[in-house]
């Protein structure tokens, strides 16, 4: 018996050695690393990075943009308003509990009650499930963006999120930045598990073995995620050795990471905006449209873009970029500080005012630089700007709260469509459809609203398309926010860290596929 | 005649006494001292002139633009006339800002090096002078504090604060919190040597004489034996001062210090490190190397001083 025992054991670390021959460890450092472990807390790039990880989505962007399927095998038209999913079988979350239509159903209920999410789910009537496998979304009107919703259904296990915790409080609550059970705890369908996380720190994922992809070549078994602020400090740990993936890359490094032979850099054109809003609520004097062109042609976004940037950035004047639909030519930056002062005189106001601002300073590529030379772009039109910046995790709780007159937020349009931006951006805020979550600046215009709305339900490409620019020329008008660029992505790796068949527009790498050779 | 003695005995000037003094001669002869001494006249001269020398004002950002961020130097190519020593990443005039940085860097340096030597002075005399429990006490106490590291204490307390007080309250009071946080660090240096100095004088005649005299204790340590404590005090402070710039440029550079936008030195550094390896060496080399021209011609005025105040040591 023991001697059987002792041949089993051997054998067993004999095969774990053979499977593991393969299996690569990857260190990696972002900026900052998410400020929870609940999918549906913040709405932000960090966020849904984590969930690429940990979750898997019901479909998922290509790098050419078109769908794959994950955790839905197969969709397919009903009639206008529904779209029918079949799930794949046999998908377990890592609690060991089977990935059910139930889990959908459940995951879909939580978005629609998510106040980051439920914008984005705003244009669905409800979902239907058909049995355990199958399960159909119906929308409200005729929803040309259905697919694109879908990638951001990432299923919950939702028996692993049912009952109490501790404190006697729902696992499932979801409260922002108020430690809830799932902030903390978290069970998804994922190739990796989160095995440790001190926040701020470092957290380490391991791949699941029970992972459904089987499919898949990725080959990291291991993932240790540290965030570091510091641009400069990011791009010494790479060149070291001491890690094998990171970005952002600062643009001031690009040249010296093309020029070593050691790291591969991947660049490609962003479509996320960079803006700062102008709160009307906080701030009598943005009520004024001059005060607010006086302040978008005060900022020299050309410059910021060519000189803190170094041009790894597109000068923007609208939200949406090029190849949108609602991308409008002819709405160009227009920094002109002559004008400015003569608008600033119009309103009366040539002497001046003090405003706050708030930004962070490890979310978007020089977020704290470009805040800065906002400040003494704003003096010269007499502006005197008290500047806050400070990391993301304390930067979110104050803009949920609106704390300052003028503050920075960067967008990616969560559908890869223009509607998007303003639904959130710069629609009037609705605590109960979700609307303008993000808008800070409290800009409100009923022509906009109902043009974005009319947009989410219009199937002809180009009375949708028309919808959108009159929407982008209002807000242009109307000066509704102060747009600076969209920034470009670039990410770097050691030589045989194969990123660049994981990364994308989006900035979801998505690791579970990642290859890495040996050394 | 009354006239002759009056003119014989007239007091001569501040000036007149200073350059009649041994000190003035012996700086004339050493070289070294002589230079030390020069340039840290023209710091502190420039540091104090600043708003009037400096061609822009770093401290108004309405001064700044965008575009001309990131100049060399005017030795270097694509740099530009008006900024001598280029810019910084947002575009400020590098050589202004360096002069109000050096005033910040100095203000700080002098003003944590009286606050040293006021709680040092008060607490090694009393230690010296009365001796026993007290000095043991006090003494403790300086252990005590001897024992952290200053940059700790200062990491922790200024941490600290900045985390309760938020960020925007705390770059207002980052002058004084700096001040304050290096000066109660160090005092112990000046406690300990004024209590040795006081131990040494105290049993002395002219000690004595005051006590029959019947003069209360605080006369006699503050009029009598102080005054005769003076000259170590003055070599450590030069010593001092440099450390304190030392401490202040170092927290500074963690971030702690003075914020970006009214930099000291060590901010200055700080900023443009992130620039090092891209090529804007001049934005962390220049106020580099000005900080540690300033540390050192203090180090050397130090050394010097000690020589000479030292009765011992007798140079020819």
């Amino acid at each position: 018996m023991n001697k059987l025992t002792s041949f089993l054991t051997g054998g067993a670390i004999a095969i774990g050695l053979v499977l593991s021959a393969n299996a690569a460890t990857l260190k990696m450092a972002y900026d900052a690393d998410p400020v929870s472990l609940d999918p549906h807390e913040q709405l932000s790039g960090g966020t849904l990075q984590l969930s690429h990880m940990v979750f898997d989505p019901l479909i998922r962007w290509t790098q050419e943009l078109g769908f794959e399927g994950r955790l839905a095998e197969s969709w397919e038209r009903v009639d206008e308003y529904t779209v029918r999913f079949n799930l794949r079988k046999g998908v377990k979350f890592h609690s060991g509990n089977p990935m059910t239509a139930a889990d959908v159903l459940w995951t879909y209920n939580r978005l629609k009650n998510s106040p980051d999410f439920k914008g984005i789910f705003e244009q669905f009537k409800n979902l239907n499930v058909i049995d355990e496998h199958s399960f159909e979304l119906v929308t409200k009107g005729e929803y040309p963006l259905v697919l694109h919703t879908a990638t951001y259904i990432f299923p919950m296990d939702s028996k692993f999120y049912t009952g109490t915790d501790d404190n006697g409080e729902p696992k499932d609550k979801l409260v922002k930045h108020a430690g809830t059970y799932a902030s903390t705890h978290v069970s998804g369908t994922g190739a990796y598990r989160v095995s440790s996380r001190e926040q701020g720190v470092k957290i380490v994922f391991d791949r699941s073995s029970t992972y459904w992809d089987t499919a898949s070549k990725g080959n990291v078994d291991k993932i240790i995620l540290t965030p570091i602020k510091e641009a400069l400090t990011r791009v010494a740990a790479l060149l070291s050795g001491d890690v094998d993936f990171i970005t952002p890359v600062p643009p001031n490094d690009h040249k010296r990471i093309k020029a070593s032979d050691k790291v591969d850099l991947i660049t490609l054109p962003g479509t996320r905006i960079i803006t700062f809003q102008m709160n009307q609520q906080r701030k009598e004097e943005f009520k004024d449209v001059r005060v607010r062109q006086a302040i978008v042609h005060a900022i020299n976004n050309e410059g910021i873009v060519q000189k803190i940037m170094k041009g790894f950035a597109t000068v923007a004047g609208q939200q949406g970029p090029i190849g949108y639909a609602g991308f409008k030519a002819n709405l160009k930056p227009r920094y002109d500080l002559k004008k400015a002062k003569a608008l600033m005189k119009e309103a009366g106001l040539e002497k001046g005012f003090s405003v706050t601002m708030m930004a962070p300073n490890n979310r978007y590529v020089n977020d704290e630089k470009i805040a800065q030379a906002v400040v003494s772009m704003l003096a010269k039109i007499n502006i005197k700007v008290n500047l806050k910046a400070m990391p993301k995790a304390q930067y979110w709780p104050e803009f949920d709260k609106r704390s300052a007159d003028l503050m920075m937020i960067g967008w990616h349009s969560d559908t890869e469509d223009s509607a998007n931006f303003s639904e959130f951006l710069t629609t009037c805020p609705n605590k109960d459809t979700g609307a303008g979550q993000y808008n800070s600046g409290n800009y409100c215009n009923p022509t906009v609203d109902a043009l974005v709305k009319a947009s989410a339900t219009e199937t002809d490409p180009e009375k949708r398309a028309a919808m959108l620019q009159e929407v982008e020329q209002i807000l242009y008008e109307d000066a509704a926010f102060i747009p600076l660029h969209w920034q470009n992505l670039a990410w770097a790796a050691r030589k045989g860290v194969n990123i660049a068949s994981v990364v994308n527009v989006q900035n979801f790498p998505y690791l579970s596929d990642l290859v890495i050779d040996e050394k | 005649m009354r006239d002759d003695i009056i003119t014989t005995t007239k007091i001569p000037s501040l000036w007149r006494r200073f350059k009649d003094s041994y000190l003035w001669h012996s700086l004339k002869k050493d070289k070294v001292a002589f230079a030390s001494f020069s340039v840290f006249i023209l710091f502190v001269s420039v540091a104090i002139l600043a708003p009037v020398l400096a061609p822009f004002d770093p401290y108004d950002p309405s001064s700044i633009d965008i575009m001309d961020s990131e100049l060399p130097p005017v030795w270097q190519e694509d740099s530009e006339a008006k900024f001598l020593l280029g810019t910084d990443a947002q575009g400020r005039d590098l050589l202004s800002t360096i002069l109000y940085g050096m005033r910040t860097s100095l203000l700080i340096g002098i003003c944590a090096v009286l606050l040293q030597c006021f709680l040092g002075v008060v607490v090694g005399l009393s230690a010296g002078y009365f001796g026993g429990r007290i000095d043991s006490f006090l003494m403790r106490i300086a252990d005590i504090q001897l024992s952290f590291s200053t940059l700790m204490v200062a990491i922790v307390v200024l941490a600290v604060f900045q985390a309760s007080f938020g960020a925007e309250l705390y770059s207002k009071l980052a002058l004084f919190m700096l001040i304050l946080v290096i000066g109660f660090a160090e005092w112990p240096q000046y406690a300990r040597t004024v209590r040795a100095s006081v131990l040494a004088e105290k049993h002395k005649e002219y000690v004595d004489a005051a006590r029959i005299m019947g003069f209360n204790n605080s006369r006699i340590m503050l009029g009598h034996i102080l005054p005769n404590t003076l000259s170590p005090l003055l070599v450590i402070s030069t010593v001092q001062i440099a450390n304190a710039i030392i401490s202040e440029a170092s927290l500074s550079f963690l971030g702690l210090g003075m914020p970006v936008s009214q930099p000291s030195l060590g901010s200055l550094i700080s900023s443009g490190f992130e620039y090092i390896f891209s090529g804007s060496w001049w934005i962390t080399a220049i106020p580099g190397l000005v900080l540690v021209v300033l540390v050192m011609v203090m180090n050397l005025l130090g050394d010097w001083l000690r020589d000479v105040l030292n009765p011992k040591l007798y140079k020819d």
